[in-house]
């Protein structure tokens, strides 16, 4: 299997052949593996200090032309590299050795790395195989179902939109609950990964429990997300290689069963509401007074609103890399374009990409260092108000309720939509929206980081890792000044309204860890001990400008050429400048130990030490630490035979600190401690000097401690691999809104006070359900990932132990409190609610027969299952994803049958079963029941968003390289990707996978791909 | 010696790298407490923005909303709807807002009082220091008097629960009780004392004035039924503020006259309440007016999603002339004389609310008139009924609409106190519509006039039959709200009967 493995690695690797002179030989020879005494194909043969090389051919064979007293060096992955002189003879057979440190998979523990053997914690790598050619505009997506404990929900189908990570649940109220990014040593903002090329990543730990996290200290308590860039190899040639996929992206079907035209207009007639019934103030069929006959309800236009707002996205993706490595350099760069149309209207992505990853060592090995360096531009074509209930301004209210009867030829212009001004001319202004209202951002980020590792001698090395990320970010809106919005908002007495607005953020972050660090081993004694200090500084800058008042003749999206300045007859045209200043700083030290027996025992232990800007006037330090052990069983003596291949024991115990408490990320609640004033506008628009903030002096870091047991194993000769970890997360000092009687001029402040828990097991399982036997043979293999997890609330900040929105003690992290809905009665087609005691009535009291119903929005169970098939070249890789758990109100079916908009919107065929007369037994109260507006609609609603998604298929093909002989290339693959293919869901809605309660929000798009991939 | 240096190296970067630089970080552009107030020039910014705190439109949205001034609109996006249907928990955001909105005057008021004890002022700053007090225990009186208005069970009544009393900047762990009617109104009256005994100028209309202190007077006595006191103020002041006439009245909504204005509070485009309510949470207010009632302008044209109660209209329609009816009802209102026997009157009969037509070129933002003369009538008219003089009070009802319509109409005769009382009312109904006098005029005087909500059935039947309310129902207490309950549990077990 490994032979296999790294049989298909060789075909990325080239080498480039160099002319000089010099009096040659040949030598040719063959190369083996020292296991199997079987040729090992796909070689690198250099001569050192030089360029020049060969690879070995299927056979093992290889032949160059060399001096006699040069050094060839063969080297190959996960064997150990060989050296051998050129003497007179001109035939060299090499046998290669296994590399013991390269077969253990070594993965990274928190600030350093160890053989997997060797870890103690709880920690999953995902590589660059599963990342690379997804449609994802942002990386984060694509770990969705990877990893068990990681949830990832996506609430938006912007391309590069923000994901909400979670690592093993909630663990925090109103702080932030999402993961420490930290790309090739820097932290990274964990809410923008659009301008980043998901291609150029080579690995992803996910780092999960407290013996791992707990070193990050004051940004890892969710867990730490470390991702490394592919660099490249010393002594290697240099590789191109091109890879580039075209993708199609689909709006996802609903199952809300909306009418067609002749079905809302019969409705509507028979209602004697809207166009159908001749009372409409929209532009089909305008209020005549008389109903529509049968034969103009046929006639009517049928117009898919849905097909207009949501569009096929096409987008491609291009990028070129070129790796290579001399004796003491090695270079990866890469340089990727992609063009991302989202589906809803005006949205898109482009992007720019180059990075540039060196490294480097001094002749003598002490001295080695890497720089990592990334520049990024995008520009981003957002719609905004997506999810509000403005029908002027959210395109997915125009796709979803929109009369199918007006058409987009109903268009004209929109001074000419101002009057009569008609709910039912909805898609209309939507439609004007599109045509007059600009809003993109540009994003420039660059990301660097330099490391540098000298070692004073073999047992002590000093260490320096220092990352910065620039973003600088310009939002431009521009509304046209003879848009509807413009017209209707400024109205005859301004004609010349309209606006633009751009806003420039900038944001600057450095990281600095320094660090000594001491490894020593003796007999089977292993020691380890780092010193560390830890600076972080992030600047926030941003300005911006509102003018109102735009000149339609000269007036052009981002450009001021067309606006109207201020005048003495009215205040119409006052611009507003806007400029904002924010830093935030951390400092820490902290240290390490480590101890490893015979990689039978292993024990662990840190501390550190935190300070934060943010309490600078309260608890500003904070000591975080954690405790882990390991015990590999398989490597007891008594294990001989057991059938174990691998069996491992860990526990770990630690604190880590949040001291993001509001959740707003570098710069939220800044300096919540203290008391200010503000001046700015006061009465009549004077200035003025007010109340700002009333601080509280005692905040203090969240902390959550981490308890977590696991197994590693592997048995039936590896074939069966798999993990398991149970864990408890507690958090305490939570930081949440602690209630204030109003009298004291404000009615909450947050404070530290609560308790939360998070306890679950993580699990993932691999089986090699058919291993091949020889090169091409059929490999199959099946995956699981799970996780289960339960949130428990405790300590709640009042008498009664429960706030609304928030839980009660003993129960579920947010759980829902309202009414329940309990169908329609019969006689009289009115709601019904239970009361708190369970008897039926159509008047509860809306507050006191409230009850809390054990559900809320996240989920008991998710993760992944997946098959992966090869043979001949062809693979097939599908991963399925599961949430189990996930209780969602649904706005947008409810919103389909609302009977009160009756001529404004569409409806859902639903509302068709409505009650009608005494004895109907429907779902659908009476279109006029009386409490239909009185309570709410309590859980009438509320549905199981609970879903099994074929979240990702891929097929493709490798071509074998004698296929690949004289043509230059060394590497072809094409692959066709399909992402969010198929759904099962009791979800009526296009996507059950947004966590939100939100509705008119822009659903996450079903994408098919083909691509190719070539190396030269 | 080489690793040496190098280890001094990366001594020397963590050192320069030094802690406090990172954890020391003071953001720019806060202004202390301790610096905030230390002038008196600074005590008049403080001023400036306590009245910017000052707000009616939650009180306007409440009564129109709540009582019998609108319908359901043809442009409805559902806005009101519960509020509509007589909808009022401890839940609800209006009941909250009451609540939350005035102890927030409250404390902002005491705030710059106990800064103001601190500066000690200038011989040529002493009046100016004088004004400034004078003006912000006005605010906070009027806050308590509105929170005593929409909380007390019953103002007549001193043993009857009102809010607590905070009478100054408490500990954020307070967690009060409610005080008494007669302990509020205490506190009140001390407050209005202290603005009378300090308030040294009469200015323009949009700052607080010796005749805004006596209109405030005049409005609490008669809310407490103390009528001499409330009918000699008002006398007065009906004197010194004249009822306008029919082209003042109507140039008075454009804010092109201040003709019969006592005070009101000034809106201007770019200030704090430039811009729409808060529509999703009607009954809170917080924008322009007009807003409250319209999206965009107060035309058919403009998304009025609440239209003029049917009845109303009947009543401003009902004498010709009347310049009321034009002030109020839009022009480009769509009338259905059959509007009762139309199967679609939402869509046939569209009265269009023009109150808030605009001011400065913006539509729907107009200033907000806290006292008018004619207020000062309805108190003096209210006050003669209440001391039998029907005649006087039938006078004062035939003095207004003489005025209004530009005609001399016929002497009201009041066969009883009560029929006396609902004349006045059913007259306020028109004359007050949509300045937020409604729903506190029917919890004080409905039930002694035989009246309460009383829509037009043409729009409360498509509305859940909501039609009337008398005005004996709890729901003209407004509940303490949950939001307040859940930090101060105690004051649970004094919930307002009802809730």
């Amino acid at each position: 299997m490994k032979l296999k493995l790294t049989w298909l690695l060789t075909l990325f690797m080239a080498f480039m052949m160099q002319f000089s002179f010099a009096q040659e030989k040949t030598v040719s020879g063959t190369v083996t593996a020292a296991s199997d005494g079987m040729p090992l194909p796909g070689v690198n043969v250099i001569v050192k200090g030089t360029a020049r090389g060969t690879q070995t051919d299927f056979d093992g064979n290889y032949s160059i032309t060399v001096n006699q007293g040069d050094v060839l060096i063969f080297s190959f992955v996960s064997m150990k590299t060989v050296e051998v002189t050129v003497g007179a003879s001109s035939s060299i057979n090499v046998s290669m050795q296994e590399d013991a440190a390269v077969l253990d998979e070594v993965v990274v523990t928190g600030y350093r790395t160890a053989t997997k053997v060797k870890s103690n914690v709880s920690s999953v790598r995902v590589t660059s195989e599963t990342i690379e050619n997804r449609p994802n505009a942002s990386f984060v997506q694509t770990l969705q179902g990877q990893v068990p404990g990681l949830s990832i929900t996506t609430t938006s189908g912007q391309p590069g939109g923000n994901s909400t990570v979670q690592l093993r649940g909630v663990a925090s109220i109103n702080g932030n609950t999402e993961p420490l990014f930290i790309i090739d040593g820097a932290p990274v903002d964990q809410d923008n990964f659009r301008s980043l090329n998901p291609q150029d990543i080579a690995s992803i730990d996910v780092l999960k429990d407290a013996g791992a996290t707990s070193i990050y200290g004051n940004r890892g308590a969710n867990g730490v997300i470390v991702i490394k860039t592919r660099t490249g190899s010393f002594n290697q040639g240099l590789k191109v290689n091109y890879n580039g996929f075209v993708s199609f992206s689909t709006l996802p079907t609903n199952d809300y069963d909306f009418m067609n035209s002749q079905e809302l207009l019969t409705y509507e007639r028979t209602r004697g509401g809207g166009a159908g019934a001749g009372v409409s103030s929209g532009v089909f069929n305008p209020g005549n007074g008389s109903p529509l006959t049968d034969a103009q309800i046929a006639a009517a236009p049928n117009f898919d609103w849905l097909d207009y707002f949501f569009r096929t996205g096409v987008s491609q993706n291009h990028t070129v890399s070129l790796t290579s490595g001399s004796e003491n350099a090695t270079q990866f760069t890469s340089f990727g374009f992609s063009d991302t149309d989202g589906i809803l209207i005006n949205s898109n992505l482009k992007r720019f990409n180059i990075r540039s990853n060196v490294t480097g060592k001094s002749n003598n090995e002490k001295f080695t260092y890497g720089t990592n360096l990334t520049l990024n531009y995008s520009k981003s074509d957002e719609p905004n108000n997506i999810g509000g209930n403005g029908i002027n301004r959210n395109y997915v209210i125009g796709a979803t309720l929109s009369v199918p009867y007006i058409t987009a030829d109903d268009y004209t212009n929109g001074a000419a939509l101002l009057s009569p001004l008609s709910f039912t001319n909805t898609p209309l202004f939507l439609v004007d929206l599109q045509k007059t209202f600009t809003r993109f951002e540009e994003e420039v980020r660059l990301v660097g980081s330099v490391n540098a590792n000298y070692e004073i001698t073999d047992w002590l090395s000093a260490n320096v890792v220092m990352g910065a990320d620039y973003q600088n970010e310009i939002l431009t809106r521009a509304e046209a000044p003879d848009s509807f919005n413009a017209l209707l908002f400024g109205g005859g007495a301004n004609p010349t309204s309209g606006f633009q607005d751009q806003d420039t953020n900038r944001i600057f972050t450095y990281n600095q860890v320094t660090s000594l660090n001491f490894d020593k081993t003796w007999g089977k004694h292993n020691l380890q001990v780092g010193a560390y200090t830890e600076y972080f500084k992030a600047h926030f800058r941003t300005f911006g400008f509102f003018a109102r008042g735009l000149d339609p003749k000269t007036f052009s999206p981002g450009d001021g050429s067309g606006f109207i300045g201020d005048n003495s007859a009215n205040d119409f045209f006052i611009d507003t400048a806007q400029a904002n200043i924010l830093n935030a700083g951390l400092f820490s030290y902290f240290g390490r130990a480590s101890y490893d027996f015979d990689e039978k025992y292993g024990l662990e232990g840190t501390i550190r030490r935190d300070a934060t800007s943010r309490f600078a006037g309260s608890n500003r330090w904070a000591t975080f630490y954690s405790v882990s052990a390991r015990w590999n069983i398989s490597n007891e003596d008594f294990m001989e035979g057991s059938g174990f291949d691998v069996l491992k024991l860990r526990a770990s115990y630690g604190t880590a600190g949040n001291q993001d408490i509001t959740g707003g990320g570098l710069f939220g609640g800044l300096d919540l401690t203290e008391d200010f004033f503000a001046t700015g506008a006061g009465y009549a628009n004077a200035n003025s000097i007010s109340l700002a903030q009333i601080g509280n002096r005692g905040l203090k870091w969240e902390t959550i401690a981490t308890g977590n047991i696991g197994i590693d194993f592997e048995v039936l000769n590896r074939r069966l691999r798999g993990t398991v970890d149970v864990y408890q997360r507690e958090t305490t000092d939570l930081f949440q809104s602690t209630p204030l009687s109003a009298v004291t001029g404000i009615t909450q402040q947050d404070a530290n006070t609560g308790l939360l828990y998070n306890r679950g097991v993580d699990f993932q399982l691999n089986y090699d359900l058919v291993r091949a036997t020889s090169e091409g043979g059929l490999n199959v293999s099946l995956g699981v990932v799970g996780n289960y997890n339960e949130t428990e609330l405790d300590e709640i900040p009042n008498t009664e132990g429960e706030i609304i929105g928030l839980g009660r003690n003993g129960g579920k992290l947010f759980e829902y409190y309202t009414l329940r809905y309990a169908g329609v009665n019969p006689a009289n087609g009115e709601l019904l609610f239970l009361t708190a005691d369970g008897n039926l009535t159509e008047s509860p009291d809306a507050n006191g027969d409230r009850v809390w119903l054990d559900k809320n929005i996240f989920p008991d169970w998710n993760g992944g299952f997946n098959l992966d098939v090869d043979y001949k070249g062809f693979f097939l890789t599908t991963q399925w994803n599961y949430v189990i758990g996930v209780d969602r109100f649904d706005g947008d079916y409810a919103d389909a049958l609302d009977a009160d908009d009756l001529g404004q919107f569409t409806a859902t065929n639903d509302i068709l079963r409505a009650w009608q007369q005494p004895g109907d037994v429907t779902d659908v109260p009476s279109w006029t029941a009386t409490n239909r507006n009185s309570f709410g609609n309590g859980t009438r609603f509320l549905t199981s968003a609970d879903f099994l998604r074929l979240r990702f298929a891929s097929l493709g093909y490798s071509f074998p390289s004698k296929f690949l002989e004289n043509t230059g290339l060394t590497n072809a693959r094409v692959f066709f990707n399909a992402e969010n293919l198929i759904t099962f869901s009791e979800w009526r809605g296009f996507d059950p996978e947004n966590r939100s309660n939100g509705q008119r929000i822009y659903p996450t798009p079903k994408t098919l791909s083909v691509g190719f991939e070539l190396g030269f | 010696m080489k690793k040496i240096s190098k280890i001094i190296f990366i001594a020397l970067l963590t050192i320069v790298m030094g802690c406090n630089d990172a954890i020391d970080i003071r953001q720019p552009g806060r202004l202390d407490a301790i610096n905030a107030f230390q002038s008196v020039d600074d005590l008049e910014l403080g001023l400036l923005g306590l009245y910017n705190q000052w707000d009616l439109t939650p009180e306007i949205s409440l009564a129109s909303n709540f009582c019998d001034e609108i319908s359901i609109g043809f442009d409805s996006g559902g806005q009101g709807l519960a509020l509509y249907g007589f909808v009022q928990t401890p839940a609800t955001a209006s009941g909250a807002d009451f609540w939350v909105r005035n102890f927030r005057v409250n404390n902002r008021a005491s705030i710059l009082i106990e800064a103001a004890a601190n500066i000690d002022p200038d011989a040529s700053e002493l009046a100016q220091y004088n004004q400034i007090l004078a003006e912000a225990y006005f605010i906070r009186a009027y806050a308590n008097l509105e929170m005593l208005t929409y909380f007390s069970t019953d103002p007549r009544n001193d043993s009857a629960l009102a809010v607590p009393v905070i009478e100054s900047v408490p500990a954020l762990t307070i967690q009060p009780d409610r005080s008494t009617t007669g302990e509020l109104w205490d506190y009140i009256n001390s407050d209005i004392a202290e603005a009378q005994g300090l308030m040294n100028s009469q200015s323009g209309v949009t700052r607080l004035s010796v005749d805004a202190i006596n209109a405030f007077r005049a409005r609490a006595a008669n809310l407490r039924g103390d009528y001499s006191t409330a009918a000699s103020l008002a006398q007065q002041l009906l004197t010194a503020y004249p009822i306008a006439n029919q082209v003042n009245y109507q140039l008075m909504f454009l804010d092109a006259s201040n003709s019969e204005i006592i005070f009101k509070l000034e809106r201007t485009l770019n200030d704090f309440y430039d811009g729409q309510v808060n529509t999703g949470s009607v009954g809170t207010g917080g924008g322009w007016a007009g807003s409250i009632y319209a999206f965009v302008s107060a035309t058919l044209a403009g998304s009025p999603y609440f239209e003029m109660d049917r009845k109303l209209y009947n009543m401003l329609d009902a004498t010709p002339g009347d310049v009321r009816y034009d002030v109020n009802v839009a022009p480009t209102s769509v009338i259905n004389p059959d509007y009762a026997t139309d199967p679609d009157p939402v869509n046939t009969d569209i009265i269009v609310i023009q109150k808030y037509q605009g001011s400065e070129g913006q539509p729907l933002m107009n200033d907000l008139k806290v006292f008018r003369s004619s207020e000062m009538l309805f108190i003096l008219a209210e006050a003669r009924a209440a001391q039998n003089d029907l005649p006087g009070a039938a006078a004062l009802i035939k003095q207004l609409r003489d005025a209004r319509t530009g005609s001399a109409q016929p002497l009201p005769v009041y066969g009883s106190q009560a029929e006396a009382f609902g004349d006045i009312l059913d007259e306020k109904r028109i004359e007050f519509c949509f300045e937020g006098h409604r729903f506190r005029d029917l919890k004080r005087l409905g039930v002694a006039a035989n009246r309460g909500i009383d829509r037009d059935v043409t729009d409360c039947t498509q509305q859940g039959d909501a039609c009337t309310l008398p005005a004996s129902d709890y729901r003209f207490t407004l509940p303490i709200p949950i939001v307040e309950i859940n930090a101060n549990p105690g004051i649970a077990s004094q919930q307002n009967p009802g809730y």
